[in-house]
Parts: C-alpha cells; sequence; structure tokens
C-alpha cells in the first residue's frame, strides 16, 4: 500500500510533517508492507483517507528503516501495526480498553470505525481533552 | 337489505377509480368529478388551446394554400379527441396542400363521434361540438378549392423556360425562408424580376425590417411555418409573372389575411399591392420603425458589439444600492478563527503558522528542529509530564550511544497509575490496615483475657 499512501522512511520526514499537520488529525501507521494485518489496516485507511481528508492527514510509517527505530522506542511500539495520532504536533492520547493508552494496537475491522476515532481525536482536539474509543474495540 | 345493497352498489362505484385525461389524474368520485372547479379549468384550458389549433387548420380550409413536400413535417396536429398524431405526408405532387390531413381528420364522422363522447364523458357541453370539427359543407368548399389550386399548380409547372427559372427562384426563396435565412429573403425579393405593367414608381421598397417583422407574425403560430409568408410572397410573385387573369387570388389572399384579423401581413404586400393599383386595407394605420441607422452606429450580434447590458459607461449609473457590497480586507480576516483558542497545541499552531509564512516569504526562522526533535508525547512505562519523559528518554538515548556508561540499568521504571487506580490502591491499603487493627486489637484483648484467665 506504499504506492497509495504516503510511506515515511526517515526521521526528518517524519518531524516534518508533524510539526507541519496543524489543526488536523494526523495518523502514524506504524507497520511493514508485508505483514497480513497491516495491509489489511492501510486498506481501511486508504479506503477512509478520502472522506476524511479534510481533517484528517494519513501516513504510513515503514518500522524496517533504521531512522525510524528511534520513534519505536520512543513511543514503545512493539506490536504492529500500531496507530499514534497527533494534533498539532501534540500526542492525542485514547482509552481504546487497554492498558495502553498511548496509541492503537492492531487494525479496523470496518471502515466506519477508523472514521469514527479519528472523529473523536479531532472534536477531542478541539476540546482539548482525553479521546474515549472503548465502544471501538469492543464492536470488534 | 335493499337500501344496504344499493348503498354498498354507490360505495363500490364510487371507490372504482378511473383516469381524467383532462385532469390526468385518477379519481374515484365518479361522475362527480366532471363538476369540481379543478376539471373545469383544465378542461376550458385544454379546450381553448386546441380551439386556437383548430382556428389555425380552420384558416387554411378558407384560403388553401401549397407547400413543398419537404415541409409538410412541419405541419402537425395533435387530436386530444382522437389522441392521435396528424401528420402531413403527402407527396403525390411537388406541391402539396398545407394542413389537408389535418382537414380530412377533422371532418370524418370517427373524430365527429370521439367529440361527442369526450364532452359527454368530460362535462364539455354537447353544443359546442361543431367548434372542434369541420362541417361537411366547408370541407366540400374546401376540396374545390384543393382541385384548382393543383391544377394550377399544374399549369405553371408544364409552362416555358421563363417559368422554370421563376419556379426554381420560388424553391429558392421557400427553402431560404424555412431555413429562418431572412437576409438572403431580403435581397432576393428586391432583385426579382419585375413585370413590365406594375408601376415602379408607385412600388415601395421593402424594407428588411418590415418584412422580417411581418414574416415572423404572419402564419398560423400552431404551425410555425417560418417561410409562411415567404411562401404567400413567392406564390403572390409567381402569379403575378405566370398568369395575369389570377390575380384575384392575391386579393382574396389579402383580404383574408386582413380579415384574419392580422394587419401585419397586410403590410407584407403594401409595397407590391401598390404597384397595381390596389391598396391594402391594413397598411395605413401601421407605423414603419426602421432601426438600420442605430443599428450602423452601435453594432449588433452579428458585426461583435458588446451587449449593452455589459457596456462599461452605464456601469457608473447604477444604483448604490444595487452595487455588490465592497470586500472586507483581506488582513482583517486573518485575525478571526472559527477553531476554539484553547484548542490542542493552539499555541504551536499559531506559532507554525507564522515560522511557514516567514518561510514562503524567503525570510529566516529561528528554529531548533535538529536531528534529535521529538514530538509531545506521554510514554507508557513513564510518569509524569511528557517534558520529563522526553527528557528521560533523551538520556536513554545517550546511554544507548554509549554502552560504557549501562544507565539504562540504573533507570527505575516508573509506570504510569491512573488516578481511578491510585485512589483504588490507597483504599486497599487503607483496609488492610484497618484489618490488621482490629486484628491486632482483637489479639490483644485475647491475651488479657487469658492473664485474667490465668491468674
Amino acid at each position: 500500500m506504499e504506492y497509495l499512501l504516503p510511506t515515511l522512511r526517515k526521521k526528518q520526514e517524519v518531524d516534518s510533517l508533524i510539526r507541519d499537520t496543524l489543526d488536523k488529525v494526523l495518523v502514524l501507521r506504524f507497520g511493514l508492507s508485508s505483514d497480513a494485518v497491516c495491509l489489511q489496516l492501510d486498506d481501511v485507511l486508504y479506503k477512509s483517507v478520502k472522506d476524511v481528508s479534510k481533517f484528517v492527514t494519513v501516513a504510513l510509517v515503514d518500522t524496517t528503516e533504521e531512522e525510524i527505530q528511534v520513534y519505536l522506542k520512543y513511543f514503545d511500539i512493539t506490536y504492529v501495526p500500531s496507530i499514534v495520532f497527533f494534533f498539532n504536533a501534540h500526542h492525542m492520547k485514547m482509552d481504546s480498553g487497554s492498558a495502553d493508552h498511548t496509541k492503537w494496537v492492531g487494525t479496523f475491522q470496518r471502515k466506519q470505525d477508523f472514521v469514527d476515532v479519528v472523529e473523536e481525536h479531532m472534536v477531542q482536539g478541539c476540546k482539548s481533552s482525553l479521546c474515549n474509543c472503548r465502544r471501538y474495540t469492543e464492536r470488534q | 337489505m335493499n337500501h344496504n345493497n344499493k348503498k354498498k352498489k354507490s360505495k363500490n362505484e364510487q371507490q372504482e377509480f378511473e383516469f381524467c385525461e383532462v385532469c390526468r389524474l385518477n379519481h374515484n368520485n365518479g361522475r362527480r368529478h366532471n363538476f369540481f372547479p379543478s376539471h373545469k379549468n383544465s378542461l376550458s384550458s385544454l379546450l381553448a388551446r386546441f380551439q386556437s389549433k383548430i382556428s389555425d387548420v380552420k384558416f387554411f380550409l378558407k384560403t388553401p394554400m401549397l407547400i413543398l413536400p419537404e415541409h409538410t413535417h412541419q405541419n402537425r396536429l395533435w387530436c386530444v379527441f382522437c389522441n392521435c398524431d396528424i401528420l402531413e405526408l403527402d407527396s403525390q405532387f411537388a406541391w402539396s396542400v398545407i394542413s389537408s390531413n389535418a382537414v380530412g381528420h377533422l371532418a370524418s364522422e370517427e373524430h365527429l363521434k370521439r367529440v361527442k363522447g369526450f364532452m359527454w364523458k368530460y362535462g364539455g357541453g354537447m353544443d359546442r361540438v361543431d367548434l372542434f370539427r369541420i362541417t361537411e359543407a366547408d370541407f366540400a368548399k374546401w376540396e374545390k378549392k384543393c382541385k384548382s389550386l393543383k391544377a394550377e399548380a399544374a399549369k405553371t409547372q408544364s409552362v416555358g423556360t421563363s417559368n422554370d427559372i421563376h419556379n426554381k427562384h420560388n424553391a429558392e426563396i421557400v427553402n431560404s425562408s424555412c431555413n429562418n435565412n431572412f437576409d438572403s429573403l431580403k435581397s432576393c425579393i428586391p432583385n426579382y424580376v419585375v413585370p413590365l405593367h406594375s408601376y415602379t414608381n408607385e412600388r415601395t421598397p421593402l424594407s428588411g425590417s418590415v418584412l422580417s417583422s411581418s414574416v415572423s407574425k404572419t402564419g398560423p403560430s400552431l404551425y410555425n411555418i417560418p417561410g409562411g409568408s415567404q411562401v404567400q410572397d413567392a406564390h403572390y410573385l409567381k402569379n403575378l409573372t405566370g398568369s395575369v387573369s389570377n390575380q384575384h387570388f392575391p386579393n382574396s389572399l389579402a383580404r383574408e389575411c386582413s380579415s384574419y384579423g392580422d394587419a401585419s401581413t397586410g403590410s407584407v404586400y403594401s409595397g407590391v399591392r401598390a404597384g397595381i393599383g390596389e391598396v391594402s386595407p391594413g397598411l395605413v394605420n401601421l407605423t414603419h420603425v426602421s432601426s438600420a441607422s442605430k443599428v450602423a452606429l452601435e453594432g449588433n450580434v452579428h458585426t461583435g458589439a458588446p451587449p449593452p447590458w455589459l457596456d462599461g459607461t452605464k456601469g457608473d449609473n447604477l444604483d448604490p444600492a444595487l452595487k455588490p457590497e465592497s470586500r472586507e480586507p483581506v488582513s482583517s480576516r486573518a485575525g478571526k478563527s472559527k477553531l476554539n483558542p484553547k484548542r490542542v497545541g493552539a499555541a504551536w499552531a499559531e506559532r507554525r503558522k507564522l515560522e511557514l509564512e516567514m518561510e514562503r516569504r524567503g525570510e529566516r526562522v529561528n528554529n531548533n528542529f535538529d536531528a534529535n526533535w521529538l514530538p509531545n508525547f506521554g510514554r507508557v512505562w513513564q510518569s509524569g509530564t511528557r517534558k520529563e519523559s522526553r527528557k528521560q528518554f533523551q538520556i536513554e538515548n545517550d546511554a544507548m550511544r554509549e554502552p560504557d556508561n549501562h544507565l539504562e540499568a540504573v533507570m527505575p521504571i516508573q509506570p504510569y497509575i491512573s488516578k481511578r487506580m491510585s485512589l483504588l490502591i490507597q483504599s486497599l491499603i487503607c483496609s488492610v490496615r484497618m484489618q490488621r487493627m482490629i486484628l491486632s486489637a482483637s489479639l490483644y484483648d485475647a491475651e488479657a483475657y487469658c492473664k485474667t484467665m490465668c491468674e
């Protein structure tokens, strides 16, 4: 799915995208292009990106690249795919039902689930509060 | 019982739906529907429209005319009573009579029956049946006229070369007129061969504006024959050159035109008819208006002149109330934002936008973005503020680069504990302590009791 969504392989690219995405939710997917679950998630992201393009920016980050290892440690990413949400260069925490409130681990079963999650992030980002996305994991 | 049966029957009759062709809707009101005001209005409008079409047909009934078979397809009539389309597809002769099929249909017995049936069914009034049909007497008169007309047409076609030239010219005129090429018609007629017996000093030139205006007004509106008057002109002129004895035809035609009430048609013949010493009755009261001089100065669509409403000089005269509102300066709107000023990262966003604008202008921006820049992130296994977690990570990173220090093993792991969890833990601790106190108290009491017992 690297040819469909922007794929980042360097730290500088990730940094610039985080810094320059303003007043929009930034979705960074950390994963592998060869992983089946990652591919399913990428498919959902690709289908949804056009619908949410006005308030969401989606980018894929290849975890095999050397420069990205820093972010894997910083974000404590051990399972892929993992999605980290940012709003105005600020990390957005979310309650997805697990103990880890810093990221979304796994894939989305439906396109609408992803849309709902990013909508929640956008709303809470404008309100400056925590995102509660438990219901989207309970569905799965 | 019989009374109830009758009621049921009447109810059943009312419940049966039928389609009203006048109103174009289904109803279950039975015969009562004909007395509804909506139906009456629809019926009156329908009959009025068809009446106008029939009046056009009756015009040609009184004065039959010839038309080329190429243009007969333009003559179509939809009979409302019979629900059929009447086409003019008679191609037996080089010239066919206008609306011959329509006249034949309206005079037929089937049409009469259907008209009567329609009037009875939809309440149009049986006394008005004759308005929507052609009587046998009128039809017979029309047939006679058609025969004589066709005989004349056959005669004129059999005349020598001079008339052949005129016939060709007539065909050109008709074709050009049917293509709505009024300019060519205008150029054709003045250059037409004028018979020697016409008085040139009495004949007034046909101006293009008069001709075009009359052309547009002449003829039945239904048929929309663009060459209607031109046909008349061509035929009239052809008759002038062809046979002098048939002068009665154009005279009667003009008379019929004037009696038909269209004064503009009389003006078409004003110039030509003056040439033979007769004056059309409808000429005197008309005023000729020519705008050729103005058009030549200002130009028109064909010369490529701009339309008058786009004229720049007239724009200043607009009412200020009608002028579009002046746009607010963009700079005043720049400060206004619909976004919440208290949103996450609002300060960062504003600052970053300014920096980006400065970069676009080419100015230098003081950024602290080096290769080690990290975003604001709350780590999983570190509690405290995000700045602290970032600092700790940077320290870890440096330690990883310098394996000699082994600081990673020294860094304590401080997992994040939520407030709820901390409260729960505190409550558990308190309960445990209370239990211990109670237990210890109970143990103390038990010991004291044992001592007393021993003593």
